[in-house]
């Protein structure tokens, strides 16, 4: 008999199965219950400047064509060609008038409609190309320059779906006068790891940081995030960690980059770090201002590495494998040069070359291996560190508590179990 | 090129290759004595750009610098580092929480195909390919291939030379590696 959600993860989640990490059916219950029920992230507005602009993404393990249209609108449709299915395009990004399958050459406009099929020219019949487009991804909409896609059409609205995590979200994007810019490609890596434990590192739990890096992350940076730090879930499945910094806290010590190794070797970009700061409290609030962001997660799969100043997103590739995308995110008006310093503070510390993540990538894998020994079956992981001891806070929406507290987990594995409840047999 | 004796040839070479035998042998710290202080190291992103109809029937269409990302463009690289950050590697790698490296992988690495492309008195531009066997303890083996593009300080004329900057241009379709935060 198929394993089911509610066996996997008990009444409050402090008890998750080793199953959940590496079950071929519990996998397919998270793509048609999961990956085709939520908003997936695609893209940024920021690298679809131009019409005909394009990139490619991932929704879970289907690929979609993201392009801004000629009518300056995005669109997004499945990169698999409705005659054989090939993709009918091959490069990751760049500025594209039509698409056209290597196959026989079937050619869609950029916003995916069928435009011409060749072989008909020696055939007497035609085929009604108005239902043969590529497949569109059937929602897609915004929010500050990021845009998602979702499978379901009855899905609610982006906003409400994002709901307050908007507030934790705008406590990095407003802080920039312009926004922000994301740049170039993602880095993409394959790890032997299941997606669920990348996601799970970055909803909340900062807590491994004095444990697993203790041979990179100093003991001060440590002892900050146990006094200061702050971990809120506003939804279930989303999550917020930061350092609320004291009222009167010097710049240098809460604003955005300072942290990064790389604008420590580069003091020719700190005036214009303290000029964002100085002005920060105009734009998201003396609240906001002082918020020193560490990691966030938007449900199912988007991640947003704060400190490092990275998106990132685990693309499911089975239940032991995950394709991890990485992007450097940078203030929009920074000049060129400074841009190409920020982007350090991931690169060095992050991404498949990152001095930090080697250890995660470690973990994720090891974690994998551990959860397929069939014989420790009946010993769940335990999820219960500190059940009970968030409070909802006066100036901070959603429930909050110290980083220790494993609640965003739970919170994320009880609608994990909803959302596969929903599409068993 | 025209300049190059068979005497700076074997030069080179023979620092390559005591290069490789440090790395190898994890002495880390000696390694980084190679490295001049002003060291430039970086490892592009390989992308896969949209061929430029333009360029049909030229050897640019499908140039390799063209899926170099983030080396001197706004893009994304790998890695773009300094002196600092490759000490930063060299102290972690003689921790013993540095999981990852815990026990620490072995490595072999085949240098080839060295070419000194430019001779100055100063300075000296050289291309090398590289095969490199990683295995690591519990997880699995990994084998890298890329091409190093290196500038090299000559300090004397005994075959002393100091790294400048390196470019490792990795030939992998998808970064499958644990890691690409190795020292090439």
């Amino acid at each position: 008999m198929a394993l089911r959600a509610r066996d996997i993860v008990n009444h409050d989640a402090t008890l998750i199965g080793r199953k959940a990490w590496t079950d071929p059916h519990i996998y397919e219950l998270e793509k048609r219950g999961i990956f085709a029920k939520s908003w997936l992230f695609l893209a940024h507005e920021s690298q679809l400047p131009n019409p005909g602009d394009f990139v490619q993404a991932y929704m879970c393990e289907t690929p979609v064509i993201v392009v801004r249209g000629a009518d300056r609108e995005i669109h997004a449709n499945i990169n698999s060609c409705t005659h054989r299915g090939l993709p009918v395009c091959r490069a990751d990004h760049g500025n594209a008038t039509k698409f056209v399958c290597p196959y026989h050459n079937w050619t869609y406009s950029v916003e995916g409609e069928l435009l011409a099929i060749p072989q008909e020219k020696h055939l007497q019949s035609k085929a009604d190309k108005g239902p043969l487009g590529l497949k569109p991804v059937p929602r897609v909409e915004s929010w500050n320059g990021m845009y998602f896609g979702s499978f379901d059409p009855e899905i609610e609205p982006l906003d409400a779906y994002l709901g307050d995590q908007r507030w934790y979200l705008d406590a990095f994007f407003q802080r920039f006068p312009s926004g922000v810019e994301f740049v170039g490609s993602p880095q993409r890596w394959i790890i032997n790891a299941n997606w669920k434990l990348p996601v799970e590192n970055q909803i909340g739990d900062v807590n491994h940081g004095p444990f697993l890096h203790s041979a990179v992350i100093p003991p001060e940076a440590n002892r900050e995030v146990f006094e200061l730090g702050r971990s809120a879930v506003t939804i279930p499945g989303h999550g917020a960690t930061f350092r609320l910094m004291p009222e009167g806290t010097p710049v240098e010590h809460v604003a955005w980059g300072f942290e990064g190794m790389s604008a420590l070797l580069a003091p020719e970009i700190h005036d214009y770090l303290r000029e964002i700061h100085a002005h920060a409290e105009e734009r998201v609030g003396p609240i906001r201002a002082r918020m020193k962001g560490l990691t966030y997660g938007v449900f199912p799969n988007l991640s947003f590495l704060w400190s490092n100043t990275a998106f990132k997103v685990s693309h499911p590739r089975g239940p032991g494998r995950v394709e991890y995308w990485c992007w450097s995110v940078v203030p929009a008006d920074a000049p060129d040069e400074f841009k190409k310093i920020l982007r350090g503070n991931h690169t060095t510390l992050f991404g498949p070359g990152g001095i930090i993540e080697q250890e995660d990538s470690e973990a994720w894998s090891q974690q994998y291996v551990g959860s397929r020994i069939d014989f420790a079956d009946d010993r769940p992981y335990y999820y219960g560190l500190g059940l009970g001891e968030e409070k909802f806070h006066p100036d901070l929406p959603g429930l909050v508590s110290v980083t220790a507290n494993e609640f965003y987990a739970r919170h994320f594995f009880l609608r994990w179990r909803d959302a596969l409840e929903k599409v068993e047999d | 090129m025209s300049g190059v004796t068979p005497e700076l040839q074997h030069r080179v070479e023979q620092w390559y290759y005591r290069e490789a035998r440090l790395l190898d042998g994890r002495q880390y710290e000696t390694w980084l004595a190679l490295c001049d202080p002003t060291i430039r190291y970086i490892v592009p992103a390989r992308g896969n750009p949209l061929v430029d109809n333009k360029q049909q029937g030229t050897e640019a269409m499908i140039s390799v610098e063209r899926e170099l990302e983030g080396v001197d463009s706004d893009r994304l690289p790998i890695r773009d580092e300094t002196l600092p950050h490759l000490m930063m590697r060299m102290q972690r790698a003689y921790k013993p929480n540095s999981w990852s490296e815990n026990p620490p992988a072995r490595t072999r690495r085949i240098v080839g195909n060295v070419e000194i492309v430019e001779a100055t008195e100063a300075q000296l531009s050289v291309l090398s390919n590289f095969h490199l066997h990683y295995a690591r303890p519990g997880s699995a083996t990994f084998f890298y291939a890329g091409q190093r593009r290196d500038v090299l300080h000559t300090r004397d004329d005994h075959g002393d030379y100091r790294i400048l900057r390196r470019e490792v241009v990795l030939d992998m379709s998808e970064i499958e590696f644990p890691t690409v935060g190795i020292f090439f």
